[in-house]
């Protein structure tokens, strides 16, 4: 893998040579692999390293990248050469920004050299575990176990020059019995932090609950959301908070900056320091990852700026949101379990899947319930039910919250790692059920 | 070849899987070239120039597989990868309660080139940007248009794929695809409105044909029209959907469900599973008798149709549902004598050469039927006519789905009368199919394809064209986005 002075050296490869006004250099070169489970076997077994390293320059404005997988001298010349050939022939870009000042980037932990040296047989080793307790408990296993470690870097000509390794494991399990499934997820800076055995529990607990299921009508209804569920629809208000948007009054948001959007109790910061997250020192802008408070008490305090429209706004610092953690104010429960004591009736969802826009608007989502979807009447799971289709926008439900935990590690197959609490939510509808 | 030297390199690495004992090994060298120019606003808001080059070792091992990839492409890197290939593999088979089995194929030595009049990557770059920034000048002139965007993407493969079991295949692939969106405000609200070519296997004279200064004014004053329109009314309608549209409930509803490693678990975790279970084959009641869907991975041009999948196997043409009745799949060489298959029907395919290939959806149409668009148009009292994409979500064994659209229309006694907005419908796979009493001829049929189908983990993004005629569906639930 491409260390720091490698990186060095083929930025200055580029940087030396570019006849451009300005130049900036990338590169992300990752190893890792996943072992892949279904049946109760091994299906996929896998290993890659791929390197990319993207020329970026620029003449009077006018802009070309190129990018390739050869880091070899000639090969890096030569997406030198592209960049430019399409750079003199595009046209001025009027939002061109030269690359961000030369800076001090934080240095964080984002590597851990117990996942960077995990190969084949630690992932092997990981599944075979799942695999087994399933095995045990004549039960299907369905999952992954992935360990990877890439060296990220950005340099430009104007002496901008960050580069950092980040490592990254993930587990994630899908137990069947018979009809029913039941699903856990992790995600972490270590592989050793992946808890494989307490996750593979969950996911059988799930999964044997689920045998005996009942439908109910699709409405309204008072919702315990797991902490995966609640990501997946927090994950929709992250990925729609972009400033351009913003500003052309074509978000969901435009008019809301400085205005409650949620309750009150609500507050979602970026945390890029927090060991549970996946937070970087950089961006591949070149810009720094900080603290920052994107929603404060409920209320939208922060846009996802590009520079042109930063710099027109006159925002003098970027907030990024590379590590955020969503957390509640007030008096809460320690597990979902009390949360589900707490309720007279409700339904649990484990984890929401295909979730989608319906209306950009209003942030109106559809999506269905996964893995997990259960009755709960009198403080007690009653029964699964099957998986019903929602139509909801976070924006209405998640200023109905009533009850929440602390934040919580959460990881879906649509969404990054996220830290967020379980919540009951007053009244969430259910537009449809599947048939299972 | 764009490398003299892909020939040693596959020589080396096959050299060390045979040596090792395993029953199988396979080898994909791949050169990929793309180009995207994407326009933002007016401008030209990214060039992107990508080379992106590597190899893929796979061996089958006492029936466990191992898989190994790198971008570094020498001499020196292709025994670690071939000889980590087989480590992988071996501890896949230590662990194999069940052993993988390869149907057997025919050993095939062929040279396979994407037809074209025009190489894409020879069109100088500056009429490109010119093309791109006329179509958003034009969007933009239309008043209450507050955004645009448009983008033209090439892609070229270049790719060696040889066996240890003496099949070796050279492909020279091409893909093209430009659309471009108008955005429209109107009384705190926004629509888009858009215009998309298919991705074909072609040159760049699907761009020239598509005349897309052409198209401009009405995508433009359509967006406008779109929001401002009436919202829908929910209730039940007869719906009328556009070949476009077609292509993606098509994808979703039909083309998932038959991939057979979906049905037997694979892609429980990720993906899901199948309501279409093995069970049902050549049983099943999928739709009503008009509903023919057919896999077509020989038709030119067609994203799936690259003469040979990733296993080496040939592609072929075959049905998934033959007068609403459910008879196959789409498998690979692993999976098709999981249902007594002597042969794999060459849908495995793999996104980059880093990639290990997994049973894809295959070009999956609908049959054209014997109507005209007026006549099925005529028979509806109060429907919906759909274009275009919209929102679309499934459960994941594909029974329960929703789907909006890019523009509707609604259908009064047999007529396209004005514009609505937020149409979304929802229903149940094979209820939805079993509604569909016309499919429009042959001469209304149009080609769509997908080239970011999500499967597999680590995600893969596969391609598929889906060709359909227009179709009519009776009686389907209809609710306000």
């Amino acid at each position: 893998m491409t260390s720091r002075d490698e990186f060095r050296f083929l930025a200055d490869l580029v940087l030396k040579r570019s006849g451009a006004d300005e130049t900036i250099v990338t590169i992300q070169d990752q190893h890792g692999g996943t072992a892949r489970f279904a049946n109760n076997r091994i299906v996929q077994n896998v290993d890659t390293r791929r390197g990319m390293l993207t020329v970026s320059v620029a003449f009077d404005g006018c802009r070309g990248s190129a990018s390739t997988t050869d880091f070899t001298a000639g090969s890096v010349q030569e997406a030198l050469a592209r960049a430019e050939r399409i750079a003199r022939v595009s046209p001025e870009d009027p939002e061109y920004l030269p690359a961000p000042d030369p800076q001090v980037f934080p240095t964080r932990q984002t590597s851990r050299p117990e996942t960077a040296m995990a190969g084949p047989s630690r992932r092997l080793e990981y599944a075979n575990e799942a695999i087994g307790q399933c095995r045990i408990e004549n039960l299907q296993a369905a999952g992954i176990v992935s360990s990877s470690v890439a060296s990220v870097g950005v340099a430009a000509s104007n002496g901008l020059f960050a580069q950092e390794e980040r490592s990254e494991a993930r587990f994630s399990l899908t137990v069947q019995a018979e009809d029913a499934t039941g699903w856990s997820a992790a995600a972490h800076r270590s592989i050793d932090h992946l808890k494989i055995q307490d996750r593979t529990l969950s996911a059988i607990n799930k999964a044997k609950r689920g045998r005996d299921v009942q439908e109910l009508s699709p409405g309204h209804y008072r919702v315990i959301l797991e902490p995966a569920a609640v990501a997946g629809l927090w994950s929709w208000i992250l990925w729609t908070l972009d400033a351009k948007s913003y500003e052309k009054g074509t978000s969901p948001f435009s008019g809301q900056l400085g205005r409650q959007i949620v309750d009150e109790r609500l507050t979602l910061k970026n945390l890029p320091d927090h060991p549970d997250l996946l937070g970087t020192g950089f961006t591949q802008e070149g810009l720094s990852s900080e603290d920052a408070m994107w929603i404060e008490k409920g209320v939208l305090k922060q846009l996802a700026y590009d520079r042109f429209t930063a710099k027109k706004q006159g925002i003098k610092r970027i907030a990024t949101l590379d590590a955020p953690c969503l957390s509640a104010s007030g008096p809460t429960a320690f597990k979902t379990q009390e949360l589900i004591k707490q309720c007279e009736r409700a339904i649990l969802v484990t984890n929401f899947w295909y979730i989608r826009t319906v209306n950009q608007t209003d942030l109106t989502l559809t999506g269905m319930t996964r893995d997990g979807t259960f009755l709960v009447e009198d403080g007690q799971i009653i029964s699964a039910v099957r998986n019903f289709r929602f139509h909801e926008s976070p924006l209405r439900v998640f200023k109905q919250v009533e009850a929440f935990t602390e934040a919580a590690e959460a990881v879906t197959s649509e969404t990054g790692k996220v830290l967020v609490p379980a919540m009951v939510l007053r009244d969430f509808y259910f537009s449809s059920v599947t048939r299972f | 070849m764009p490398n003299p030297s892909w020939d040693e390199m596959a020589e080396l690495a096959l050299k060390r899987v045979a040596a090792s004992g395993a029953e199988y090994g396979d080898i994909r060298l791949v050169r990929s070239t793309s180009q995207s120019v994407s326009g933002e606003d007016r401008r030209i808001a990214s060039i992107r120039d990508v080379d992106d080059a590597g190899f893929g070792v796979r061996v089958l091992y006492h029936g466990g597989w191992g898989f190994a990839a790198s971008s570094i492409l020498s001499l020196e890197e292709v025994p670690r990868v071939a000889e980590l290939a087989i480590d992988i593999a071996r501890g896949s088979a230590s662990l194999a309660s069940e052993k993988v089995r390869l149907v057997d194929e025919p050993v095939h030595r062929d040279r396979v080139v994407t037809a074209s009049r025009i190489d894409p990557f020879t069109v100088p770059l500056e009429q490109k940007t010119t093309l791109l920034r006329e179509v958003m000048e034009c969007l933009q002139r239309q008043s209450e248009v507050v955004r645009s965007s448009a983008t033209l993407w090439a892609r070229r493969d270049r790719k060696l794929f040889v066996s240890t079991e003496g099949t070796r295949l050279d492909f020279d692939l091409l893909a093209v695809q430009g659309e471009f969106t108008a955005t429209a405000r109107h009384d705190g609200r926004f629509a888009s409105r858009s215009f998309a070519t298919p991705h074909l296997r072609t040159g760049y004279e699907l761009i020239e044909a598509a005349n897309f200064l052409a198209e401009t004014p009405r995508i433009a004053s359509q967006a406008v029209e779109k929001v401002k329109a009436a919202p829908v009314r929910p209730g039940m309608y007869d719906l009328v959907l556009d070949p476009e549209h077609l292509s993606l409930t098509m994808h979703e509803s039909c083309g998932h469900p038959s991939e057979l490693d979906r049905a037997l678990g694979y892609e429980a975790n990720y993906a899901g599973t199948s309501f279409l279970t093995t069970e049902k084959r050549g049983i099943f009641r999928y739709g009503s008798p008009c509903v023919n869907l057919v896999a077509d991975n020989t038709e030119a041009e067609t994203l799936a149709a690259t003469g040979y999948d990733d296993d080496g196997v040939a592609c072929q043409k075959w049905d998934i549902v033959r007068e609403g009745l459910f008879v196959d799949y789409c498998t690979n060489r692993e999976v098709a004598s999981k249902i007594g298959e002597a042969r794999s029907k060459g849908s495995n395919r793999a996104d980059s050469w880093g990639s290990v290939p997994i049973v894809r959806i295959a070009n999956i149409g609908l049959e054209p039927g014997t109507d005209s668009l007026d006549d099925l148009l005529a028979d509806v009292k109060r429907g919906i006519y759909i274009e275009g994409h919209g929102s679309y979500s499934i459960d994941q064994r594909r029974y329960n789905f929703q789907f909006g659209g890019d523009a509707f229309w609604l259908i009064e006694n047999g007529k396209r009368t004005q514009m609505l907005r937020d149409v979304i419908y929802h229903g149940i796979t094979p209820e939805f199919w079993n509604s569909c009493d016309g499919v429009a001829d042959r001469g209304h049929r149009r080609r769509y394809g997908f080239i970011t189908c999500g499967k597999g983990q680590p995600g893969q993004s596969g391609w598929m064209t889906h060709a359909a005629s227009h179709a009519r569906f009776r009686r389907v639930a209809v609710i306000k986005g």
